[in-house]
């Protein structure tokens, strides 16, 4: 099996798609980041060249060009780099991709995809940070996929290619470089499948994109003190997979909601909220939120850490679960 | 085409008189049910949306704004459904989801119509992408009014649609009104200063001139099949005084198109209107002072008109609201 990094894997996932559907196109360029990752992309462009443009700095034309030709029976791929430039897509997105299905009755869809890299990636400051999939999931008609693994990564894309629906990719851009084995064929991940990554018996931290890496060191830090930690990656945010969630809640007793987005009406909250209002009884004690708190992300390092929800405060929520 | 044939121009009466047909009957409805929505009718903009619609070939794609009534029925879509729409019904277009605001009938390559202004002209531009990169030989069809020109996203769209050389017929109906203030606030000393300026050709018609406007729009759609690229018409419009999206009332009168050899007795404060700027009854004393029909030919099919829209108003009508449940499906397709 090759190893491949988690851009490579995203660039072969998407490679199967234009193989597989004629109709498959991509807008855009610096789909692998323009970090040590980026050569990835070269493949894509040397076998379908032909099938990709390189679109004016319009982001709200080049969303409602991908959303009106995927409801014209194209199926665009439509790469924005960082995620906060897709603020200039807000109505494209949300008013127009996203309600197409419904308020048509059925009558028409919008097939495409939105690639965006999110998160804290070290000196972003507090315009170029920004994670939005919170906001993007506070609205319906939009699949919202959040890569952690290559192995994910390239299942997920080529699910998010051969969706019905508008699809976002989201990840973090930290995570291009992360290595692991790879299945060299086709293959899928279904979306609304969470991913137990590491399997425990005393608390469960629900996490999606960079803070299941975060997670994961935590529960490695936690185990030399005698604390197992099941760590479930989300992987999709919309649909999201509540019966894993709470499944593993029901074993552990004890909930940790981890993720990037602000603390208020956040992904973490949203997971709290859908293991409180199913499964109370199953907890032993009250869930913790690790998340954002309600402050621009600031320039200099230590700030910037200051305000990431990182391996540390994971730590210190599963103590504070433990414990009560 | 110099001239249309006395066919042709017959067609784009028989359209046009639907559509205005409709929008009195959407009038009555609205006077005689409480329903929630409102309507941007297209009285006065017949001639434009009908010619529109006869430049359409099967496999084009047309996306509109919310005024949208016209469109939907000039290309053909089934009034009594449109009805229902308007007010809510089961057997609307759009299952009762979407509303005046957004009747569409995918069937007739009538995609969505957007009411975010600048909606619709980007989303033809990606229509008319994906119809270029399956090769069809299809075009696509934008529609919206000028203000759509004041929107960012609506010069980002020309912009893309001339450098990728996207097959698409920009159709902006310029009415010069939004409400009740006007709709464009563009330095630019004319709207088509604007797509000129992007390299895309510039069309300016009469939009009330019902065999202008079917000369200009079917050339322009031949220009864009021929040559791939876009072209941009601007159909000038005076607004009709009974446009109000909730006030739904007929300033200028019922529609009497006999009025058309009697244009001289018009008085009152919108004479000038009816006078000048109607298209229905300019294209009603062409017909006539050219010999292609006469004035009881067209009151004939006057009157079938009506029948339809009054049975197709007894199909709305008819029809129930929908069940409660179906406010929660459809979400995602599957």
């Amino acid at each position: 099996m090759p190893q491949m990094n988690l851009a490579e894997a995203l660039i072969d996932g998407l490679i199967w798609s234009l193989r597989a559907d004629p109709r498959a196109t991509i807008i855009g360029r610096g789909i692998a980041g323009h970090g040590p990752e980026h050569a990835a992309e070269d493949r894509l462009k040397q076998e379908f060249g032909s099938r990709i443009i390189d679109p004016p700095t319009s982001e709200a034309a080049v969303a409602q060009l991908g959303t009106g030709a995927a409801m014209a029976g194209a199926r665009p791929f439509v790469h924005y780099g960082t995620a906060v430039f897709a603020y200039e897509a807000w109505n494209q997105f949300i008013n127009e991709a996203a309600n197409i299905h419904y308020m048509s009755n059925g009558q028409l869809s919008a097939p495409v995809t939105f690639h965006l890299f999110h998160g804290i990636r070290g000196g972003g400051g507090p315009q170029h940070s920004g994670s939005p999939y919170a906001m993007y999931a506070n609205n319906p008609g939009l699949e919202i996929v959040l890569p952690t693994s290559p192995r994910d990564a390239k299942g997920l894309m080529r699910s998010a290619m051969a969706s019905n629906n508008p699809t976002i990719v989201i990840q973090n851009a930290k995570l291009l470089g992360l290595t692991e084995d790879v299945p060299a064929e086709d293959y899928y991940i279904p979306f609304g499948k969470a991913d137990v990554k590491r399997a425990g018996k005393d608390v469960s931290v629900i996490a999606c994109s960079r803070s299941v890496i975060d997670a994961l060191e935590a529960a490695a830090i936690l185990e030399n003190e005698d604390v197992s930690v099941e760590v479930i990656d989300i992987r999709t945010l919309a649909p999201l997979d509540v019966d894993t969630i709470i499944a593993s809640v029901e074993k552990t007793g004890r909930m940790v909601a981890v993720d990037e987005t602000y603390e208020i009406c956040g992904v973490a909250s949203e997971l709290i909220a859908s293991v409180v209002t199913r499964a109370f009884s199953a907890l032993k004690s009250q869930p913790v939120r690790v998340a954002r708190p309600m402050t621009p992300v600031p320039f200099s390092p230590p700030l910037e850490a200051a305000v990431n929800p990182g391996t540390q405060k994971i730590v210190e929520a599963c103590r504070r679960v433990c414990l009560r | 085409m110099t001239k249309p044939s006395h066919t042709e121009r017959l067609e784009l009466f028989r359209r046009m008189l639907h559509m205005r047909r409709f929008e009195e009957m959407v009038i009555r409805l609205a006077q005689s049910h409480e329903y929630t929505g409102r309507q941007h009718l297209h009285i006065g903009h017949e001639a434009t949306g009908a010619a529109v619609a006869m430049a359409m070939r099967d496999g084009d794609k047309i996306h509109t704004t919310h005024r949208n009534h016209g469109y939907v029925i000039a290309c053909g879509a089934d009034p009594g459904r449109a009805f229902a729409e308007i007010m809510g019904r089961r057997d609307g277009l759009n299952g009762g989801k979407g509303g005046s605001w957004h009747l569409c009938d995918a069937t007739r390559g009538f995609q969505s119509t957007s009411a975010m202004v600048g909606g619709s002209i980007a989303l033809a531009a990606g229509a008319a992408f994906a119809l270029k990169l399956a090769k069809s030989g299809n075009i696509s069809f934008a529609h919206f009014g000028d203000g759509t020109l004041d929107e960012g996203v609506a010069y980002e769209a020309l912009n893309i649609a001339s450098i990728y050389e996207l097959p698409v017929l920009f159709v902006c109906e310029n009415n010069s009104k939004a409400g009740q203030r006007p709709s464009s606030m563009l330095a630019a000393a004319r709207l088509q200063d604007v797509p000129a300026a992007l390299q895309i050709h510039c069309e300016l018609v009469d939009g009330a001139d019902s065999d202008a406007a079917q000369i200009v729009f079917q050339n322009a759609a031949d220009r864009v099949r021929t040559t791939g690229r876009p072209v941009f018409v601007e159909a000038t419009l005076e607004r009709w005084p009974g446009s109000h999206q909730v006030k739904a009332d007929f300033p200028t009168g019922v529609t009497d198109i006999s009025l058309a050899l009697n244009l001289d007795k018009v008085e009152g404060k919108h004479a000038d209107w009816i006078k000048r700027s109607d298209p229905l009854l300019r294209a009603t004393r062409a017909l006539i002072e050219d010999g292609v029909s006469d004035l009881v030919g067209l009151l004939e099919l006057d009157a079938k008109v009506n029948k339809l829209m009054e049975e197709s108003r007894s199909f709305a009508e008819a029809s129930p609201f929908p069940d409660v449940s179906v406010a929660f499906t459809g979400v995602f397709a599957s």
